[in-house]
């Protein structure tokens, strides 16, 4: 059983791998941000964290954007896969459809884990100073964070019959998500609706936790940031499985 | 007689539709069973029925004993599929879509190797492993399945519309290997397909039209079944032949180019009967024994090919109403 998630997963490795422009085109979203969001906002944004500057403290929830994205991507991929025919492939194979979840969760989290990663290790050359150790143990977090949104994605993707639907999904799922989990700004002065809303988010525990590792910035204690994590993860690996576990070819 | 696809009475229905109306038939072990039907007759519905991608509304399927909807692992493991449209992984090669497709069916890790390299032999595509699938033709790809179907020495391999689309010196090559394969594995091949001529390919036919089978017979018992073949005398003197021909047997002939032609029953045993006895003066005489598309004109009153390309059209405009 493990071979065959093992197998699964090596298969989009390779198409990852095989398709380097991906890897970098993903890293101009974040950089994007970075310099013009960063820069542009950081003679007048001051945080009320004191130390880091606007710069840094985008790194954190752009290391999270960019995970939110490439997981998200990856799940999508599953509708790409019904339209030119392997998903049927992978539906008539003697598997458990949960073996296929895993791999296709583990692949999408492995995407998200590169790609953060480079962005992480890329983020001081335009001036960000943050701890690399923070970073480094951040990296577990956010790829735990990457399970969770490519389970949602896969929830997604399994109602979704055509790829016309991606536009819709983009609005309606990854940039609530994004622009409400305080990857812009700290969480603490938002009115009280707002608020309510980041803090069921659960992108918003994962920018608070490796704000918190990076630059030592965070609003909720790192343990609660953990277990939502893990939690929002399991909850959604379980739905994404039920998900696929229904879809007929 | 070991028994390989066992169906009894199965039926689907979709909200509106009743895609498959009551069907029954066996499918001996290591023969060539073909379904044969317009589009939209319910051939890949049931295909995706044995092949556990569908539940079906009620009856029986079983495969190799397994019940269809009650076991679907056991029966994946013995069976292989071709679907209509490609599924392959177009950013792989051909060998590690083989490789993915090795390991997923469980094929022991010692003989991996071996049976992929044999598997991409025996289609001819052993010099291409190595290429990205995209860059493969529509035959190539085709064949590549098939290959991909071997590679865990199924049972039975299930094949739709297995050369739909292929130019006629593809679908020849691919008839070859289907029958390679079934004389070499012992492979039992249900094939669904709405060409007459490739029918003939196969063992026993079921023709399918609205969801039933109206008739499941060998093709040559099937164009038995229309009777008459039609025989083309080539004479100099037609009209002698043409009163032998009413007065002495009953049948009634048309000019044709340089003779006359007519339909009699086994033609072959009459020309015979025709030569020792009468010996008319004849330049000539051939017989057609009457074709599959004879055979479904009688059973249904229409031309599959005509009925074919409407079926396309039809779904051709679902598809767009769908995307619209």
């Amino acid at each position: 059983m493990i071979e065959v998630v093992y197998a699964l997963w090596r298969r989009d490795m390779i198409k990852l791998l095989r398709d380097r422009r991906q890897l970098v085109t993903s890293l101009t979203r974040p950089f994007l941000w970075l310099l013009a969001f960063g820069f542009g906002l950081r003679a007048s944004v001051r945080l009320p964290t004191g130390g880091a500057d606007f710069v840094s403290f985008l790194v954190p929830g752009l290391a999270a954007m960019t995970v939110l994205f490439a997981s998200m991507f990856a799940a999508i991929s599953i509708v790409w896969e019904r339209e030119f025919g392997f998903l049927k492939e992978l539906l008539v194979a003697p598997v458990p459809r949960g073996a296929i979840v895993a791999a296709k969760i583990l692949a999408g989290s492995a995407t998200a884990l590169i790609e953060t990663s480079l962005m992480l290790v890329l983020a001081p050359l335009v001036g960000a100073r943050f701890s690399p150790w923070g970073a480094l143990a951040s990296l577990p977090l956010l790829t735990v964070f990457g399970m969770t949104v490519n389970a949602l994605g896969i929830v997604v993707a399994a109602r979704m019959k055509s790829f016309e639907g991606f536009g819709s999904v983009v609005n309606f799922v990854i940039q609530p998500v994004f622009f409400l989990s305080g990857a812009l700004y700290p969480i603490a002065g938002l009115p009280r609706g707002l608020r309510a809303v980041v803090l069921v988010n659960p992108m918003s525990y994962t920018v608070d936790a490796v704000r918190g590792l990076c630059i030592g910035h965070h609003s909720f204690p790192l343990a609660l940031d953990a277990v939502v994590i893990l939690g929002s993860a399991i909850v959604f690996g379980a739905l994404a499985t039920r998900a696929f576990r229904k879809m007929e070819a | 007689m070991t028994v390989a696809i066992e169906v009894q009475d199965l039926k689907k229905s979709y909200a509106a539709v009743e895609a498959v109306r009551g069907i029954d038939f066996t499918v001996a072990a290591g023969e060539i069973f073909g379904f044969l039907g317009p589009n939209g007759a319910g051939k890949t519905t049931t295909i995706k029925i044995l092949c556990t991608l569908l539940q079906a509304t009620s009856g029986v399927a079983r495969l190799a004993g397994l019940d269809v909807g009650s076991s679907p692992a056991e029966v994946r493991r013995r069976i292989g599929v071709v679907f209509q449209d490609p599924a392959l992984d177009d950013r792989l090669t051909a060998e590690e879509n083989l490789h993915l497709h090795a390991v997923v069916y469980r094929v022991p890790r010692a003989e991996r190797a071996a049976r992929i390299d044999e598997a991409l032999r025996f289609v001819d595509l052993y010099d291409r492993r190595k290429d990205l699938t995209r860059t493969f033709s529509g035959g190539m790809k085709r064949r590549l399945e098939i290959a991909r179907g071997l590679v865990h020495r199924p049972d039975i391999l299930f094949l739709d519309e297995p050369t739909t689309g292929l130019d006629p010196q593809t679908r020849a090559r691919t008839w070859e290997v289907l029958r390679e394969l079934r004389q070499k594995f012992g492979t039992t091949l249900f094939l669904t397909t709405h060409y007459m001529d490739e029918a003939e390919n196969c063992d026993r036919i079921a023709i399918v039209d609205h969801g039933l089978i109206v008739a499941l017979d060998t093709p040559a018992a099937l164009k038995q079944r229309v009777g008459k073949d039609l025989v083309t005398a080539r004479t100099a003197a037609p009209e002698a032949l043409s009163r032998l021909l009413t007065e002495k047997y009953g049948l009634t002939s048309a000019p044709a180019d340089g003779g006359l032609t007519f339909l009699v029953e086994a033609g072959d045993a009459f020309i015979v009967k025709l030569l020792t006895t009468d010996r008319p003066p004849l330049e000539g005489i051939s017989v057609r024994r009457p074709t599959l598309d004879d055979v479904f004109l009688s059973l249904t009153g229409r031309q599959i090919r005509a009925e074919g390309a409407e079926g396309n059209a039809a779904r051709l405009r679902a598809l767009v109403r769908r995307r619209g």
